[in-house]
C-alpha cells in the first residue's frame, strides 16, 4: 500500500449492466498520474471519433487524485471528464468536498460509465462489491433530497455525487452534485450523466491509501499549513474595505506582482465572496452581460453584496477534504430552505451583477434552487443576463418571456426565468442549454452578446482587464474556463521560483504592459496551463496553489507520495503532456481550436468607453499562435504535430 | 501482508462482526478466511478474538484485549487543522465534525461521537497530517471525577 494509487479503474457500461474491473499499468500513472490526466488517457484511446456526447459511446469518469489520501494537504479535489455536449470538445469539471478519497477507498482511482440505461439507476460500491441499482425512486428528486434518500439506505459515511432535475432534463448547463451542495458544474457533464439514466454514484470503501514516505508527507504538509496559518495584517480590513483595494487596483497607473498570501487570507475571511466588491471596482468582474463596467455597479449598488454580509450569516465553515483553509462555509438562510452552502463569488456575480441583481436575499435563494436543481450557477445567471439583454434590446417580447418583464435589475422576473430554465417551462426550455444554443434558436443578431467560447459561458473574470482570461478562455482544450491560468494566478503560483526557465515578473508593471503581446505572455500562459493539467492530476485545489510553489510544495508531495525523484521540469511535462491530449481528443473529434476563441465583446474588440476596463482589448488571433507553439501545436491551426506527440508518447 | 486466520479459530464469529471492510468470511463454528484484497490491517479482528487464532500483517499472534482497554482518539485542538482528514480515515464512521463550533474561529472539529463504534484502529491518528489526534487509553471515569 505504499502506492499512492490504486491501480484499478472500474469501467460501467450501462447498456448491458456490465461492470469489468481493470488494471491500469504503472507507466500510464507515471505519463499522466490520475485524476485528470487518468480520465484524459481513457477517454482519448477508448472513444470513438464520432461519438455523440449524449449518445452511448461518450464516456464519462469520476476521477479521483493522484494526491488524494497521501496526507498532503489541497489535495481533495475529483475530475468528472466526458465530452461535452456543450461544446463539443474535450469536457471536465472539478470539485471538492469528500467524494475524491471515497473513489481511491473503493480501490480504484477512477470510475468510468458508457451505454446508456433503459430505466434509471445508481452504482454502489461497498466492500469489493459493485451493483447497479433501480433508481427510479430517486428520479424526480433534487440533488440534496436524493443525497438524503441515499444516505438514509446506506449510511451516513456513504459518499454520493448526483444529478438533480437539470441533468435529468438533459440541459446543457447542468452538472454533478456531491457534499449537499458542491458541484462540477462546468462543461455540461451533467447532461451527459442524465442521458445515460446514471442518477447517482454510492460509495463506501474503506480501503487504505499509501505513499512511499508517510514521514515526508506529513513533514511537508506542515510546511504548507504554516504558510495558511500565516498572520496578515488584510486580516483587520472590514468587508467593505476590500471595495477600496479593488478602487486602488483601478486607480493606479502601475501594478505590482500579487502574492496568494492575501489571497489566502481573504479566502479564510470570507470565502471567495471576499473578492465580491473589489474584483467589480478593478474591472475583473463583467457586468450586465459584460456590456457594462464598475460604473454601472458601482458602491452604492455593490455594497449590497458586501462580503461582510454574508460571512454574517455563517453558521460554520465548511472545508474540502485535506483543506486546512476552509474557504466554504453553510449559511443560514431565510425562506423554505434553512441551510446552504456559502454561495461563491462566480455564483454572487453571475447572479447579480452579470444581471444587475441588487438583492442579495435572491442570490442566496437562487443559488440554493440551482445547486438543488444541479444547474451550473454561473451558466445559469450568463444565460439569464443574454435573456434579459435579449429583452431589453426588443429581441423577446413579454409574449416570448411568458409575461415576465425582464428588465435589468428586475429581481422577481430574473428568478422566475431562473426558476423556469430549472423546470423547463416555457421560455425557461429554450434557455436551459446555455446562451450559445438559445442564441441559434432566437437568431436576430443575439449571437452578438451571448457571451460565450466554443459554447461555454465563462466565469466572472474579465479578460480585458486580465487578458491571461481571455488567452485560457479561447485557447484551453475545455472552452470559456476560468481554472487554468491568469496573469493573476501566474503572479501567484511563483513558479519561476521552482523552475529556472520561467520569467519573474518585474516588481512593478504598468498596467499596459499586460497587453504587449510577447513571447513571454506565451511562455507565462502555457506554464499556467500545463501547471494547471499536472494538478488537476494531483487533485489539488487552485486556490491552494495560489500560496506559492516554494510555499506549497505540490512536486515535492508527488515525489514524496510516488517515490520518483522527479524534478518540477519533469513534472511540467506530464502537465505538458496532459494538456496535449486534451487536445489531441479535440483533434480527433473535429473541433477546430480556432472557433472555440471567446466572443468578441469579451475580447473589447470594439472597447468600452467608459470604467476600469476603458479602451481595452485583447487580439486573440495575435496571441493564438505563440501560446500553441509553446506546446508544439501548429501555430496556424492549433494542432498537435506528429513530432510532439511523438515526443510525449501519445499514440 | 494481510492478517490471517489460524487454525485455532473455532467459528465464533467474531472477527467477521466487527471486521469494517467485510473481509472476513466464514460458516458458524467453522474456521474463517481473510480476503487479502478486502483486509486493511486494522487489527480489530485480533483485538476480539478469544481464541488468539489471528496473525497480524507482519506475522505475529494477536492478543484479545477488554474493549475498555482499546486505545482511542485524543483531540489537541492547537495542533488540529479542521482538514477532515481523520473523519474520511476512520473506517467505521465513529468520528464526526461537531455542527456547533467550539472555541476557534467557525470551523468544525472532529470529534469521537460514536465512542462504542471505535475499533482502536489508530488510521484517524497515522492519517493525520499535524498529529493533532493521539491514541490513547480511556481515562476510567471514576479518575477523570477524581481529576476533576
Amino acid at each position: 500500500m505504499n502506492k499512492p494509487y490504486m491501480g484499478k479503474i472500474l469501467m460501467v457500461d450501462l447498456s448491458n449492466q456490465a461492470l469489468t474491473e481493470e488494471t491500469i499499468p504503472d507507466p500510464v500513472y507515471q505519463q499522466y498520474l490520475s485524476g485528470m490526466g487518468l480520465g484524459a488517457y481513457v477517454l482519448y484511446n477508448r472513444m470513438p471519433a464520432d461519438a455523440d456526447p449524449l449518445g452511448p459511446e461518450n464516456i464519462l469518469g469520476f476521477c479521483s487524485g493522484f494526491l488524494t489520501g497521501t496526507g498532503s494537504l489541497f489535495s481533495g479535489r475529483w475530475t468528472l471528464v466526458g465530452k461535452s455536449p456543450l461544446t463539443g470538445c474535450w469536457g471536465d469539471a472539478n470539485c471538492g468536498g469528500t467524494f475524491s478519497p471515497a473513489i481511491k477507498r473503493c480501490g480504484y482511482d477512477a470510475v468510468f460509465f458508457k451505454g446508456i440505461s433503459s430505466s434509471p439507476v445508481y452504482l454502489h460500491v461497498k466492500n469489493g462489491k459493485t451493483t447497479l441499482r433501480d433508481a427510479s425512486d430517486l428520479w424526480g428528486h433534487d440533488a440534496i433530497e436524493t443525497e438524503e434518500m441515499l444516505k438514509k439506505r446506506h449510511g451516513s459515511k456513504a459518499a454520493v455525487a448526483v444529478i438533480g432535475t437539470s441533468g435529468e432534463k438533459v440541459s446543457l448547463i447542468s452538472g454533478v452534485v456531491s457534499d449537499k451542495g458542491r458541484i462540477a458544474a462546468r462543461s455540461g457533464l451533467g447532461a451527459v450523466m442524465g442521458v445515460k439514466k446514471l442518477k447517482a454514484v454510492v460509495l463506501e470503501g474503506v480501503q487504505r491509501i499509501g505513499a512511499h514516505d508517510p514521514a515526508a508527507m506529513k513533514r511537508l504538509s506542515r510546511h504548507c499549513n504554516k504558510w495558511v496559518n500565516f498572520p496578515m495584517p488584510l486580516k483587520l480590513l472590514p468587508g467593505k474595505g476590500m471595495a477600496l483595494v479593488g478602487t486602488f487596483l483601478r486607480v493606479s497607473p502601475a501594478l505590482f506582482p500579487q502574492d496568494g498570501l492575501l489571497y489566502k487570507t481573504i479566502l479564510r475571511e470570507w470565502g471567495t465572496g471576499g473578492m465580491n466588491q473589489m474584483s467589480i471596482e478593478m474591472g475583473d468582474s463583467p457586468l450586465k452581460n459584460w456590456d457594462g463596467s464598475n460604473r454601472d455597479f458601482p458602491l452604492a449598488k455593490s455594497k449590497k453584496i458586501d462580503p461582510d454580509l454574508i460571512k454574517d450569516t455563517e453558521i460554520v465553515k465548511y472545508h474540502c477534504y485535506s483543506c486546512p483553509l476552509g474557504c466554504g462555509g453553510i449559511c443560514a438562510t431565510k425562506g423554505k430552505y434553512a441551510h446552504t452552502h456559502k454561495p461563491e463569488y462566480e455564483s454572487i456575480l453571475a447572479l447579480s451583477g452579470l444581471c444587475m441583481n441588487e438583492d442579495l436575499d435572491s442570490v442566496f435563494y437562487l443559488n440554493e434552487i440551482l445547486n438543488r436543481a444541479g444547474m451550473d450557477t454561473i451558466s445559469a445567471g450568463a444565460t439569464a443576463a443574454f435573456a434579459i439583454e435579449c429583452y431589453e434590446k426588443g429581441i423577446l417580447t413579454k409574449k416570448d418571456t411568458d409575461g415576465l418583464d425582464l428588465k435589468w435589475g428586475n429581481t422577481e422576473a430574473m428568478v422566475a426565468l431562473i426558476k423556469k430554465m430549472i423546470s423547463r417551462e416555457g421560455i425557461g426550455d429554450l434557455l436551459a442549454d446555455g446562451v450559445k444554443v438559445a442564441a441559434q434558436k432566437i437568431g436576430k443578431g443575439s449571437i452578438e452578446f451571448a457571451i460565450q467560447a466554443g459554447g461555454q459561458e465563462p466565469a466572472m473574470h474579465d479578460g480585458r482587464n486580465d487578458p491571461g482570461f481571455n488567452v485560457h478562455y479561447s485557447l484551453e482544450p475545455s472552452p470559456g474556463r476560468h481554472t487554468l491560468g491568469a496573469h493573476l494566478y501566474y503572479e501567484m503560483f511563483q513558479l519561476w521560483k521552482r523552475l529556472k526557465d520561467l520569467p519573474k515578473p518585474s516588481l512593478l508593471f504598468t498596467k499596459g504592459s499586460k497587453y504587449k503581446i510577447d513571447e513571454e505572455k506565451a511562455k507565462v500562459a502555457a506554464a499556467c496551463s500545463k501547471f494547471m493539467s499536472l494538478s488537476n492530476g494531483a487533485g489539488m485545489c487552485m486556490f491552494g496553489l495560489f500560496l506559492g510553489s516554494k510555499k506549497i510544495p505540490t512536486f515535492d508531495w508527488l515525489n514524496a507520495a510516488s517515490g520518483w525523484k522527479l524534478t518540477p521540469e519533469d513534472y511540467m511535462l506530464i502537465g505538458e503532456r496532459i494538456q496535449t491530449l486534451k487536445q489531441a481528443f479535440n483533434i480527433k473529434h473535429g473541433i477546430e481550436p480556432k472557433n472555440n476563441f471567446i466572443s468578441s465583446r469579451a475580447l473589447g474588440t470594439v472597447p468600452q468607453q467608459e470604467g476600469a476596463n476603458k479602451g481595452r482589448s485583447v487580439d486573440i488571433e495575435k496571441l493564438a499562435p505563440g501560446y500553441w507553439e509553446q506546446f508544439g501545436w501548429d501555430k496556424n491551426t492549433g494542432k498537435p504535430k506528429q513530432e510532439t506527440l511523438r515526443k510525449l508518447d501519445i499514440k | 501482508m494481510p492478517y490471517t486466520i489460524t487454525e485455532k479459530c473455532n467459528g465464533c464469529a467474531a472477527c467477521a462482526r466487527i471486521c469494517p471492510s467485510g473481509a472476513i468470511s466464514g460458516e458458524k463454528k467453522k474456521r474463517h478466511a481473510i480476503n487479502g484484497y478486502l483486509c486493511i490491517e486494522c487489527g480489530a479482528c485480533g483485538r476480539v478474538c478469544p481464541q488468539s487464532a489471528l496473525l497480524d500483517a507482519g506475522g505475529s499472534g494477536c492478543e484479545m484485549l477488554k474493549r475498555s482497554e482499546w486505545l482511542k482518539p485524543e483531540l489537541v485542538m492547537e495542533a488540529c487543522m479542521a482538514c477532515s482528514i481523520c473523519v474520511d480515515a476512520c473506517p467505521v464512521g465513529c468520528l464526526a465534525l461537531s455542527d456547533v463550533p467550539r472555541d476557534k474561529g467557525v470551523d468544525a472539529y472532529p470529534y469521537l461521537k460514536d465512542a462504542k463504534a471505535c475499533i482502536g484502529c489508530g488510521f484517524c491518528s497515522q492519517e493525520c497530517p499535524a498529529d493533532a489526534l493521539i491514541m490513547q487509553k480511556p481515562v476510567k471515569k471514576e479518575k477523570a471525577v477524581a481529576a476533576g
